[in-house]
């Protein structure tokens, strides 16, 4: 009774599962010219595992040159895709007989395909109204059954991104080509990590397709990668090219995405089947895939509750570590201190961390540096900061914990981390130190590396002998009693100039009457003399005044009276003058030299 | 005899020259040979037969920086350098030693360029060039008191002069300032003269500090670099 009751739940089972395999076919078009490609999909539902191809039937009419297969398994139901890409080698009317599937034992069949072929394109148009409605929806996008059939859902068990992605992928599935984006979250805060991504699906050949990515404000965005996957759209096997980034808003507000987009080249072509059989290619019409704009909403992080060690790190999942080269040092050694955070998220745009006072170090700044990188589907971040402390004397010191903070937008709260103390002994310093290097510098590229510095080498020989400036320095104390004999010098001789000139009027005028020629010349050295010595002057004075003056400077009487006597002749002279006389002028010399010797001897 | 005398003087100067070119190679073979410490002991020697030589000072700082006595190194450099501003390897090497201990030579702010013309001429060669100007200067005002001449000239030199002047006034308050130098690998400001005052900070061997006064044991010194003022050991400190 056992037995039959299994072998009834086994039957059972069996036709169930029997029941629930299934096998159509489909082309993506009845009609075709000569030098068109045909599309037959063969979509196997319920088999699972290990399975053979379906057995194509004989097809004269045809030559398959491409062959795919997918498998998706969603909710435990599994589909297999098979896509093969005809060529036809015949006018007329071509039939694909059944394809035969044989899972568990038991051979599936489908129903035989009637297409018809024609040798010009002009045929096709005009067979299409009766043979087909509902195939062309676009130049070079079209699918015969994606009108009519209802939108696939995407699994609602995926994440947000994937599955909007998926869920705008299957609204657009009766294009052959579509550019999507998507965005894991609408509403982020500031500094908080979105994930943007790009898909550009196809489901036929494309050719020369360059790529211009979305244009961003109030955003920073850093390229994550890309990425290549297939999606089954309608039964329709579609490949996509997806480009992740990673999207930081800069300020509360507004942040836009412009539109990604593609230009591509379709694979239609008016060469002849023969010729792409054997690698002829040729394009058809550029043409454009655009993805729609997004806006974001990004909401500032509260002021409520935000603590100082807060320097802008938005997201989950932060760690911070601290540690130091090491913990022994001498007094005055310099210790490293790097302290590193890492976590999702972007680091780059958060502030630096300020380290607390440490007593006791003489602390110079940190420097940071940070990065990301895409692994296993998630971004890594970190920001490593590094300070130089230098102990100042021996003693036990204990680097306190430094905190860090960053908002959490899964709870909307603010978490503080912080490192653990670090303690170090620094001892009193012993060595000496030996040498240095200032470290290599890094290859500048021209072929040129500093890899040190070291002091110049010796001078082989004394110091060249002192300079002329510094052999005038040497002799200070000379130089010194020179410049006051020479100031001295100058002082006196200008102090005593104008006595000096007294003391030669007598011989000048001596001088000037041996030369003289006439009575003028005469006249001109008595002048002279009576200026020099005695401060009279002849030109602004009457004979009498000058008498009067010679006499008060201590002259005779008698030798007054014979200057008088000879002033008055040189007066004659010089304003009633008669025949110059060469002679006579001698002779009025003689007296006159005779007369300012008694002068010279007489003045006081 | 006379002859005699004078030729025996020569000689004797002939060998003595002969010696101390000798004494030099023998430094430099030592220096090369890694044995710093015996060319050390050829240069100081030599140093006390021909005082104030600034390629001596170079050399024995050379030797005290390569047996890793940095102070004691800058030290004689500076020495040097005060003797012969202008010469390159001194000025290399001083900044090299400064630059090592965190101290510099040209301060910051100023151009090397100002600097270095600055320190263009050595102290006595500037005083003999303010010698030089004041002859000048003499000589003019003579002229112009005897002969009421060149009184532009004169005046021109009057400007000269005081620009000298006011230049050596800066390199004589440099000059007599009292320069010196932690020798010592570490040494310990206090806050008085002795051990019993408590260590406010620690110096590394190389740093500069100017000598305010002594007693006893000890010197009150300013460390520049960190506006730091307090007490420090002789011992540990190489006055320049």
């Amino acid at each position: 009774m056992k037995k039959v009751c299994l072998f009834v739940l086994f039957s059972f089972w069996a036709v169930y599962a029997a029941a629930q395999v299934s096998i159509t076919a489909r082309v993506d078009k009845t009609a075709l010219a000569l030098d068109d490609e045909l599309t037959l999909s063969v979509e196997v539902n319920g088999a699972a595992g290990n399975m053979l191809m379906p057995q194509l039937p004989s097809l004269p009419a045809f030559n398959v040159y491409s062959r795919e297969v997918q498998q998706n398994t969603i909710n435990g139901k599994t589909t297999t895709f098979f896509r093969y890409v005809m060529l036809p080698r015949f006018v007329g009317k071509a039939t694909i007989g059944a394809i035969r599937f044989t899972y568990n034992g038991k051979t599936y069949t489908t129903d035989p395909i009637t297409v018809n072929i024609y040798r010009h394109a002009q045929g096709v148009q005009k067979a299409q109204p009766a043979s087909s409605s509902a195939r062309v929806t676009s130049s070079g996008n079209y699918d015969s059954a994606a009108v009519k059939r209802p939108v696939e859902k995407a699994d609602p068990n995926l994440p947000p991104l994937e599955r909007d992605l998926a869920n705008q992928a299957y609204a657009r599935g009766n294009e052959n080509y579509f550019l999507i984006a998507a965005v894991s979250d609408e509403t982020p805060y500031v500094n908080e990590a979105v994930t943007l991504a790009v898909r550009f699906y196809y489901s036929r050949p494309f050719y020369d397709a360059p790529y211009q990515k979305p244009t961003v404000s109030n955003i920073f965005m850093e390229d994550l990668g890309s990425s290549q996957g297939t999606q089954s759209i309608g039964g329709v096997l579609y490949r996509y090219e997806e480009q992740r980034y990673q999207l930081t808003a800069a300020s509360a507000g507004k942040a836009t995405i412009g539109p990604a987009s593609v230009r591509y080249m379709t694979g239609s072509s008016p060469l002849s089947a023969l010729d792409r059989l054997f690698g002829g290619s040729a394009v058809s019409a550029e043409e454009t895939a655009q993805s729609a704009p997004i806006t974001l909403q990004v909401r500032a992080v509260p002021a409520d509750g935000k603590p100082k060690s807060f320097y802008g790190a938005v997201g989950s999942g932060y760690t911070i570590s601290a540690q130091t080269d090491r913990t022994q040092v001498e007094a005055g050694e310099a210790v490293n201190l790097t302290i590193t955070v890492q976590g999702p998220g972007n680091l780059k745009s958060t502030a630096d961390l300020e380290l607390p006072s440490l007593d006791g170090f003489k602390t110079y700044p940190a420097q940071s540096v940070s990065d990301t990188s895409f692994a296993g589907g998630s971004l890594k971040s970190y920001k490593i900061f590094k300070a130089v402390l230098v102990p100042a004397a021996s003693e036990v010191y204990t680097i306190p914990s430094v905190k860090w903070s960053y908002f959490n937008p899964a709870t909307a709260s603010y978490k503080t981390i912080h490192t653990e103390p670090i303690t170090l002994q620094v001892s009193p310093s012993t060595k000496t130190d030996r040498g240095f290097d200032f470290g290599a510098a890094a290859p500048t590229g021209s072929g040129f590396q500093a890899l040190g510095q070291d002091i110049a080498y010796l001078k082989t020989s004394y110091a060249p002998e002192d300079s002329f400036l510094e052999k005038i320095s040497i002799w200070h104390t000379l130089n010194w009693v020179m410049l006051a004999l020479l100031a001295g010098s100058v002082l006196f001789a200008s102090i005593g100039r104008k006595s000096l000139a007294q003391k030669r009027a007598y011989g000048v005028a001596k001088n000037q009457l041996k030369k003289a020629l006439s009575d003028e010349a005469v006249a001109d050295a008595v002048a002279d003399y009576l200026q020099q010595k005695l401060k009279i002057s002849t030109g602004s004075l009457p004979l009498r005044s000058m008498v009067a003056s010679l006499q008060q400077r201590g002259i005779t009487p008698a030798t007054a009276e014979a200057f008088s006597l000879l002033w008055q002749r040189l007066e004659t002279a010089r304003f009633a003058p008669g025949t110059p006389d060469a002679q006579s002028a001698q002779d009025l010399a003689r007296q006159a030299l005779d007369i300012l010797k008694l002068m010279e001897g007489e003045a006081k | 005899m006379k002859r005699l005398f004078v030729f025996a003087l020569f000689l004797l100067g002939f060998a003595s020259a002969a010696w101390a070119q000798t004494a030099l190679e023998q430094a430099e073979d030592f220096y090369r040979q890694g044995k710093f410490s015996a060319a050390l002991g050829i240069y100081e020697s030599e140093l006390k037969k021909v005082p104030n030589d600034p390629y001596l000072y170079y050399n024995i700082g050379n030797c005290y920086f390569k047996m890793g006595s940095k102070g004691l190194a800058i030290a004689n450099y500076y020495r040097a350098f005060r003797l012969a501003p202008r010469d390159a390897d001194i000025r290399h090497n001083l900044t090299l030693g400064l630059s090592s201990v965190g101290e510099r030579l040209v301060p910051s702010g100023v151009p090397v360029v100002l600097h270095q013309a600055f320190y263009s001429l050595s102290y006595t060669e500037l005083k003999g060039l303010l010698f030089v100007l004041l002859w000048l200067f003499c000589a003019l005002a003579s002229l112009w008191l005897l002969k009421r001449k060149w009184g532009r000239m004169l005046a021109a030199s009057a400007v000269i002069l005081l620009l000298c002047a006011g230049w050596f006034y800066l390199r004589h308050t440099l000059q007599v300032e009292h320069l010196a130098v932690i020798a010592s690998p570490v040494a310990e400001i206090r806050s008085g003269p002795g051990t019993n005052f408590p260590a406010s900070a620690s110096l590394a061997q190389g740093h500069l500090i100017t000598v305010e006064d002594a007693k006893d044991e000890w010197y009150e010194v300013i460390v520049k670099s960190q506006g730091l003022k307090g007490w420090v050991e002789k011992s540990a400190v190489e006055q320049i």
